[in-house]
């Protein structure tokens, strides 16, 4: 109807005005407040606005804030957090997740008590949640320490107490040097240091944010994943029963593949949620961990900007963050797009 | 351990009981299937569930339990001897008991007891006082410390009597804005998604794709350039303020993309023809809007609801740079500034966690049915 050809000139006019006066409302609000502030981000980005200026005080200095982030080795440091932390915790995430709902799937009993229980974390505020952890992790009296007592007193491991949230070290340098040790490989006083972030891996405080942000997060990709599951056709399992497929097999050659659009569209949220957290660095472990280990891009931002007010620099390096988000949603779409469609 | 021990063994017979009961009538597979996942499935339980259970527990305990090594399970205050109060000492003349023997016992059942001369119990609050021999000290076994809750309540103001803010300031807050803020976007959305699936009117695609593409900027990137758009603005009528306000905290996110998308696909599947026959009846586009489609897309409009509603609601960025005065402080930034002022008392912050994950998870139950639908629907777009 509303798309036909032979339409009075005037009733298309009232059509418009009516389409229009229904966008305003949204529409007035995105471009204040998202369109807009796109473009005066990157226009604070090329100044040196500091919070208590006015607008005289304020100089154009160019790509200077891009230059001084470029130097800053907290900006380095904090890349690498944000980069370690994306990469342990989107796999193990998604790993869970799919782990947990592929259990499900078998069909059994009391399955809507197990997915009241795995997502129920997911509705839970990270501020709240992230108070609880860090009792959790606490090096004296929390729980994670305390599992560590019993397995030393039960199995006889002898692993030592753990900082937790107050351990700077990489957990792989940790793990190696642990191992190490315990085999008679490595001299008890030295420690292995590999000298680079992203072999040395996360923080073990860092480390400790990721097993929450695991905790919180797997439920609402273990739905998505349900869902995913449920809606492949069961003909596909039957013809593949006929053909002697065992279980590994079924997985292999009918859920994975079939799967994989969900899989793909939960990478992508996964990954852009990652990018972007905060809350839990914040509550955990405040002023950026230790030596910074957990201080991630948006702490970084939050910090230089609302706790130094330095607002360029901290717009340029809100407009890293953009491009990287950006960068790796298109990179995703452009290497595995290609991949992800059966239906 | 041996209650442990009990429970794993009474799992386990019921699951083989289930085993031998069903099992003969299944196929080999299934049963192994079914065997090793609730043998993942329950630890996994145990492991998602033991958190909360700690949150609680702590939150009935005294500052030491909450911070003894090894920790107990229990969600109960520490035994422990403290000084006599006033005028004991003429009170205890009578008073002799055998501690081991009576402790856990109730009133009746220790003044029953033949080898013990008691004596005199008191109650104070929740605490309940087994007196000792005279002169000695006073030892008191506590129960669940429910007055954590009235403590962790009263928040930070209890410390700061110049800041008399409570969590009843927060919830207020918090309530008001997501309210506001949920209903406000879900009526921009409804309009907007209307228009785009709808209206044919020039320019809507291009608009449309403008819209989408806003998606892709994270809401991180918006902080400082909306932060100092709501500081330039001039103030509403009446001086009110947008900054450490309810305007800055609610307009800013007025409106949602991914509900316009999510309610334009839905109002998309809704026919044309129920549009010609209102017209022919002489409804207005707005009329037919309220009175048609939206009872017609409540899924929708509760699945981009439920989103919303838990955006404002856990959110903490944004109200902890746009808020500054306690009295704005949002539930979430309460919560955070009480973890600041009150760190290392955990068994008053595991409260005050209780207090702000208890509504959210109340909701969460009555409208689960809609929460997991709500999430399922997002993966197929």
């Amino acid at each position: 109807m509303a798309n036909e050809p032979l339409k009075l000139a005037h009733y298309r006019s009232r059509d418009a005005f009516a389409a229009y006066s229904f966008l305003a409302p949204a529409g007035i609000i995105l471009l204040v407040f998202w369109v807009l502030p796109v473009i005066l981000s990157l226009l604070v980005s090329f100044t040196n606005w500091h919070g208590g200026d006015t607008v005289a005080d304020v100089e154009w200095v160019g790509l200077k804030n891009y230059r001084m982030a470029l130097e800053d080795p907290r900006f380095y440091k904090t890349l690498w957090n944000t980069l370690n932390y994306v990469l342990w915790s989107v796999p193990l995430t998604l790993i869970v997740s799919l782990g947990v709902a592929l259990l499900l799937s078998v069909n059994i009993r009391g399955i809507h008590f197990f997915r009241t229980a795995f997502f129920l974390p997911y509705v839970t505020a990270w501020v709240a949640i992230s108070i609880v952890w860090s009792y959790f992790f606490q090096q004296n009296f929390g729980l994670a320490n305390y599992f560590i007592d019993i397995l030393n007193e039960s199995f006889g491991f002898g692993i030592e107490r753990l900082k937790w949230l107050n351990e700077p070290r990489g957990v792989i340098e940790m793990a190696l040097t642990g191992v190490g040790q315990r085999l008679g490989l490595l001299d008890p006083a030295r420690q292995i240091d590999f000298q680079n972030p992203l072999l040395e891996g996360p923080s073990l405080a860092m480390f400790a944010i990721i097993i929450t942000s695991v905790w919180r997060d797997a439920g609402y990709f273990m739905i998505i994943f349900l869902a995913g599951l449920q809606s492949i056709d069961t003909s596909f399992y039957e013809a593949a029963q006929i053909d002697g497929a065992g279980p590994v097999g079924r997985f292999r050659y009918i859920t994975f593949p079939l799967l994989t659009p969900v899989t793909f569209f939960c990478l992508i949220i996964a990954m852009i949620g990652a990018f972007k957290v905060f809350v839990p660095m914040l509550i955990m472990t405040p002023r950026g961990g230790p030596s910074n280990s957990t201080m991630t891009l948006v702490y970084f931002l939050y910090d230089e900007g609302f706790m130094s007010w330095r607002l360029g620099y901290a717009s340029a390096i809100a407009y890293v963050l953009f491009i990287i988000i950006l960068a790796v949603t298109l990179l995703q779409n452009r290497l595995l797009g290609g991949r992800v469609h059966y239906q | 351990m041996l209650p442990i021990l009990i429970i794993f063994l009474v799992l386990e017979a019921l699951l083989w009981g289930w085993v031998l009961y069903r099992g003969f009538a299944r196929s080999k597979w299934r049963v192994v299937g079914s065997c090793l996942a609730y043998h993942l499935l329950v630890p996994g339980a145990i492991v998602m569930m033991l958190p909360f259970y700690w949150m609680v527990a702590t939150s009935l305990k005294d500052f030491e339990s909450a911070n003894q090594s090894p920790p107990t399970w229990l969600p109960i205050g520490t035994d422990y001897f403290a000084p006599p109060p006033p005028g004991f000492s003429d009170m205890a003349a009578e008073i002799e008991v055998d501690l081991p023997k009576t402790a856990g016992k109730s009133w009746e059942e220790v003044q029953s007891m033949d080898s013990v001369t008691v004596v005199s119990i008191e109650r104070l609050g929740d605490t309940t006082a087994f007196y000792e021999t005279p002169g000695s000290s006073l030892r008191r076994t506590r129960g669940p410390q429910w007055s954590n809750y009235v403590q962790a309540w009263m928040g930070p103001a209890k410390g700061n009597p110049d800041n008399p803010v409570t969590f009843s300031t927060y919830f207020k807050v918090s309530i008001i804005t997501t309210v506001v803020a949920t209903l406000g976007t879900l009526l921009t959305s409804i309009l907007a998604a209307y228009a785009f699936a709808k209206i044919s009117f020039p320019g809507r695609e291009i608009l449309f794709y403008l819209v989408l593409a806003t998606m892709m900027v994270p809401g991180q990137v918006l902080l400082i350039p909306d932060f100092l758009i709501l500081a330039g603005l001039p103030d509403l009528t009446f001086g009110l303020r947008w900054l450490d306000n309810y305007p800055a905290l609610i307009v800013p996110w007025l409106a949602s993309v991914f509900s316009i998308f999510l309610l334009r696909q839905f109002f998309m599947g809704i026919p044309d023809d129920l549009w010609d026959a209102a017209q022919i009846d002489g409804s207005s586009r707005f009329r037919y809007l309220w009175q048609i489609m939206v009872p017609l897309s409540k899924p929708a409009l509760i699945t981009a609801g439920i989103f919303i509603f838990l955006g404002e609601w856990n959110s903490l960025l944004w109200p902890l740079i746009v808020t500054t005065s306690p009295k704005m402080r949002t539930l979430m930034v309460g919560l955070q500034t009480f973890n600041e002022e009150m760190s290392g008392d955990f068994h008053l912050l595991m409260a005050a966690a209780t207090i702000a994950i208890l509504p959210v998870v109340i909701v969460f139950f009555f409208l689960q049915r809609f929460f997991v639908q709500a999430i399922s629907r997002t993966g197929f777009k």
